[in-house]
């Protein structure tokens, strides 16, 4: 399925989903994503080709 | 796509005893980039960066440290060696972001009063930098006997560490150019 591409808060550009990142939840506040296969969640890092910003989200 | 934007790459101080001489080292690796053509820096110093002590990580995140990271392309970490490993006042400012690191470069500076130079500082480091997304050099710069490298005002008297410095930069700016091409190239999406 395609994901939605996230759009640059500094400068408006599209951009590039470059990693995911598993993370631990602490104190269970972000459990609704809990991945059991992984261990944790997901973090995507999104790095933006014009101004070189960076945005992540956790992936559902 | 490639864009002309000059490389980041901040040092960091990663001390904040009274009396350090990785000051030294900070600013004169700050200075041995600042010679390289359309690379910026600043020097970061951990003690200006607000750091309560009653919670960890994101929970602390200083903005302006945060957006420094943000928009930096590589960083240098320049750290003493404390009693065998690096200062815990520097992984407590680190730990403080997460997205802000990956894939990017990361190249560590070791600084002793004795021979070694922080190699086991160096070496303590290296599975944190891995954690948080930075790429590691295989380049470091050691900086043993500091008392004997710089002056008390900071002035280089042994001038090796200009090619040593010069060497470790050269793979770090490599790296860290390669690493934002990665960043606004590479997708892991299909």
């Amino acid at each position: 399925m395609a994901k939605s591409k996230m759009i640059c808060w500094k400068c408006g550009n599209e951009m590039n989903h470059h990693a995911d990142k598993l993370i631990y939840p602490s104190e269970g506040r972000e459990a609704a994503n809990f991945d059991a296969s992984l261990g944790g969640l997901v973090e995507e890092t999104h790095g933006c080709p014009g101004c070189g910003a960076v945005a992540s989200r956790i992936a559902a | 796509m490639t864009n002309s934007r000059p490389l980041n790459i901040p040092v960091i101080l990663g001390t904040t005893r009274k009396g350090r001489m990785s000051a030294h080292a900070a600013r004169f690796m700050a200075q041995r980039i600042q010679q390289r053509a359309n690379v910026m820096t600043e020097l970061i110093d951990i003690t200006e960066v607000p750091m309560p002590v009653d919670d960890a990580g994101d929970g602390i995140k200083d903005p302006a440290f945060a957006e420094k990271m943000t928009m930096a392309d590589a960083l240098v970490i320049v750290t003493p060696e404390y009693n065998h490993s690096f200062p815990g006042l520097l992984k407590h400012v680190l730990d403080s972001c997460l997205k802000e690191y990956i894939h990017k470069a990361a190249g560590i500076v070791g600084v002793s009063a004795g021979p070694f130079g922080g190699v086991r500082a160096i070496q303590d480091f290296l599975p944190v930098i891995r954690e948080l997304g930075l790429v590691n050099i295989f380049w470091d710069v050691n900086f043993g006997n500091v008392a004997s490298v710089f002056d008390e005002s900071g002035k280089l008297l042994d001038q090796a560490f200009i090619k040593r410095a010069d060497k470790f930069l050269d793979e770090l700016i490599w790296m860290a150019k390669t690493l934002r091409y990665g960043r606004d190239n590479i997708t892991l999406d299909s």
